[in-house]
């Protein structure tokens, strides 16, 4: 585990803060990076960070002080192909003939997911969420009802964990009595937990998940209708907030115009420029806001 | 934000300039008050200049979208600059307020 440094340039104590919230998205969420480079040059700190699924990632990697080095470094050593590479072959059983095999939800899955968290527990050893530098929450979703389940506590490899369990691929994490899938099931981008904290400026990375270019396997059916669900259930969900909360919400929706896929660390600087440039366009405005000092009532 | 407000036809434009946000949403709510209670509740809000909006804007703009529609008429946008229309489509503001390319196709709208 690398040294703990001060991540981007420090931000004074006296700095005004906004509350950072990271939605799904796969590696294209490192351009939440971009974001909080943008936001530190510019003076403004980050007093809480929220994540999801792979948001959850890099909200760790903010909340934990990394140097940008350091998070490139280790998203190119966590996020290849190989993470879903291989199969779970007695999952795959399971999953054809669950009289013979024996169905457990809480163990089934298409992917083994051992890899995945061997480089987890590299990349972030045995840290717990609340040690983080600032308030860190990862964002799940309860198996068994639907919910969205905030971590704010506990096991910060478990967290990660739970964020991403991206559904039929990875087997849903326990943590504690409860069963959690992938984040971006209950809320794709959650500023609600931002605004159940109380916060007043909310800096919300948001991604689209991007519909298949061509739909030949029943891995590429599967996808184009999780985008399909994602995309709208992301809509739906900015909307009620939008319209129903007093927390001002600055959404960040990088413009990848080179196509990202779901593995492509190799655009990994690309990818973080553009979250940076987009940080960069919301910059007035969001100096005018903090500079004004407008309180907002929190719901 | 400058808002300037002109009639044509049967419409009452609202023209705006610059950022819709939190600073001056109650610069705008206020601008749409009086049409509405006037009962000049066929609006049509020309967005061709603005160029940033906030959810803090879009809660404005919805309020006046339900006050409008409340007094038989609609809020109508035009011009959207693609930024602009991202927030709002992933808002999914755009499912429920119907957008016209200019100020013309959305007073045109209001004949049919």
């Amino acid at each position: 585990m690398a040294a703990t440094l001060p991540a981007f340039p420090p931000v004074g104590a006296e700095s005004p803060k906004v509350t950072l919230v990271i939605g799904s998205g796969s590696v294209k969420c490192a351009a939440a990076l971009g974001v909080y480079k943008a936001l530190t040059d510019a003076g403004i700190g980050v007093e809480r960070v929220v994540g999801c699924s792979a948001g959850a990632v890099f909200a760790a990697l903010i909340a934990f002080g990394h140097t940008m080095d350091d998070a490139r470094s280790k998203t190119v050593q966590l996020w290849t192909r190989e993470l879903t590479g291989q199969r779970n072959t007695i999952g795959v059983l399971r999953a054809l003939a669950p009289r013979l095999f024996g169905f457990k939800a809480a163990e089934f899955s298409l992917r083994d997911d051992r890899l995945l968290l061997q480089r987890l527990r590299a990349g972030f050893g045995d840290r717990r969420i609340e040690d983080a530098g600032m308030p860190l929450h990862l964002t799940a979703t309860d198996f068994a009802t639907g919910e969205l389940v905030e971590l704010a506590s506990g096991s910060l490899v478990e967290g990660i964990r739970a964020s991403l369990a991206l559904p039929l691929a990875f087997a849903p994490q326990r943590v504690g009595e409860r069963l959690l899938v992938d984040g971006y099931l209950s809320d794709p981008l959650p500023v609600s937990v931002a605004m159940k904290h109380g916060a007043r400026v909310i800096v919300a990375v948001g991604f689209e998940n991007p519909y298949q270019e061509r739909v030949d396997s029943a891995g590429r059916f599967a996808f184009q209708l999780s985008a399909i669900l994602a995309n709208n259930l992301l809509r739906a969900k900015l909307a009620f907030h939008s319209a129903a909360h007093h927390s001002e919400m600055i959404i960040i929706l990088p413009e990848f115009r080179q196509r990202v896929r779901l593995f492509d660390t190799s655009k990994l600087a690309y990818i973080i420029e553009e979250g940076e440039q987009a940080a960069l366009q919301q910059l007035p405005y969001l100096h005018r806001l903090l500079a004004e000092g407008r309180q907002y009532a929190a719901a | 934000m400058e808002v300037t407000l002109t009639e044509r036809e049967n419409a009452t434009i609202v023209t705006i300039t610059g950022s819709v946000d939190s600073l001056n949403a109650e610069q705008l709510s206020a601008t749409f008050a009086p049409p509405i209670a006037e009962g000049r509740v066929r609006l049509v809000a020309d967005f061709s200049s603005v160029n940033y909006t906030s959810s803090a804007g879009l809660r404005s703009l919805l309020a006046a979208v339900k006050d409008s529609r409340r007094g038989g008429g609609d809020l109508r946008i035009a011009g959207l600059q693609p930024q602009v229309e991202r927030v709002l489509a992933i808002a999914g503001f755009t499912s429920i307020i119907r957008v016209f390319p200019d100020v013309d196709a959305a007073v045109a709208s209001y004949r049919a």
